[in-house]
């Protein structure tokens, strides 16, 4: 599952001018879903034009559709490169009895499989000589996720904020985590 | 019989003496408004009351991408809530000064905390904290981690934290920070480890 972060309203960061993260999302979005397409793995996008989609909604729909492996994108400051995020759990509940999980803490028994994942991409992303950073982090909607889950966010180059539109570049990031993606693919517990 | 040239010049005396009165008025209002507004804008700062302590806070550096430890002489009332709303207050001062580490929003601060039970402290921040906040994941977690982490570092018994802006719960700080959960400060510790 694709999550191309933000959308509608809820533009995310504002790069100056009319440069907003809901729309460079979308956009890397759809070249990772061509990529993966040219791979033969199928994915799905959370959202497919520039419409607001809840955070909760969208780990909802990730987790109904039983998918493999859900990917955040975002971009934002500071810094650059590309930052790698796995879900980190700030207030870990015990498991609760029966089918249900607790929702705030519902990514804890993918936990591992998501750090896996994680550290296949940066692996990938180092190959194309691209400054990476990993990091375990408590967003939204990651901990709410079955499954392994996933937060690539791009900088841009200093203060060049033009390279988060780089087709050289962007294409380099989604050819990586497409690859980290396929070698995932025999370890993933569902589709794709 | 006065003169005609005599009225006439003390006419325009007159009328020179109300204008300026009327001047006066206005600039010193105008003053006094410029004032206010600049007290308004000014970084917050700690209540003068109570002991002045040598605390630590932890401090967000935007450029280096890191926490650091940042000594502070400030004075912390003996109350554990009123000492965790100026301790926080000082991690915000650092933000709202200019030059600044990692700039807020003017207006970004602390409305109220309140305890649930021993452990759990609510904090309730300004809407100006969050709608002004640069969005991005980094930008966010570490505003939270350096007020959490400077929260258990002095205010003794704080094991759980919560956000609130203007009294209601929301989602995200702006657009990507987790605000639903309680975050334990155990394991905020962990998270600002990696920042450092």
């Amino acid at each position: 599952m694709i999550d191309p972060s933000h959308g509608g309203y809820d533009t995310g960061a504002n790069f100056g001018g009319k440069l907003l993260e809901k729309d460079i999302t979308l956009k890397l979005a759809r070249e990772l879903r061509k990529e993966l397409e040219e791979r033969g793995i199928a994915s799905r996008m959370l959202r497919d034009s520039d419409v607001d989609v809840a955070l909760d909604r969208r780990a909802e729909i990730t987790n109904e559709q039983h998918a493999g492996i859900y990917i955040a994108l975002h971009a934002g400051r500071p810094g650059r490169g590309v930052r790698v995020y796995t879900p980190r759990l700030v207030d870990p509940q015990p498991p609760a009895a029966g089918r249900f999980l607790p929702w705030e803490s519902a990514q804890a028994a993918s936990l591992d499989r998501s750090k896996a994942a994680a550290q296949a991409i940066v692996d990938e992303l180092r190959k194309k000589d691209l400054t990476v950073a990993t990091l375990g982090i408590p967003i939204r909607p990651l901990n709410n996720i079955i499954m392994p889950a996933v937060a690539v966010e791009l900088a841009p180059e200093g203060d060049d904020v033009q390279s988060l539109e780089s087709p050289k570049r962007n294409s380099g990031i989604v050819s990586a985590i497409a690859s980290a993606i396929a070698q995932m693919r025999g370890q993933m517990g569902a589709r794709p | 019989m006065i003169p005609r040239h005599f009225q006439i010049t003390m006419a325009l005396v007159l009328l020179a003496i109300l204008t300026s009165g009327l001047v006066i008025a206005r600039l010193t209002h105008r003053e006094e408004a410029i004032t206010l507004r600049a007290a308004d804008a000014a970084p917050v700062a700690p209540l003068v009351a109570g002991k002045q302590e040598h605390i630590q806070l932890l401090v967000a550096y935007d450029d280096d991408q890191a926490l650091r430890w940042r000594p502070a002489d400030v004075f912390l009332p003996a109350d554990r809530g009123l000492r965790a709303k100026e301790t926080l207050r000082s991690v915000l001062a650092q933000y709202l000064q200019n030059p600044s580490p990692h700039p807020l929003a003017r207006g970004a601060d602390i409305r109220d905390v309140y305890f649930i039970g021993a452990d759990t402290l609510i904090v309730d921040t300004t809407a100006q904290f969050a709608d002004g906040h640069p969005s991005g994941i980094l930008l966010e977690e570490m505003t939270l981690a350096s007020l959490i982490e400077t929260l258990a570092a002095n205010v003794p018994g704080v094991n759980k934290v919560k956000f609130l802006v203007e009294g209601k719960e929301r989602e995200t700080l702006a657009g990507h920070a987790d605000l639903m959960s309680f975050y334990q400060t155990a394991a905020v510790h962990e998270l600002a480890k990696e920042f450092k």
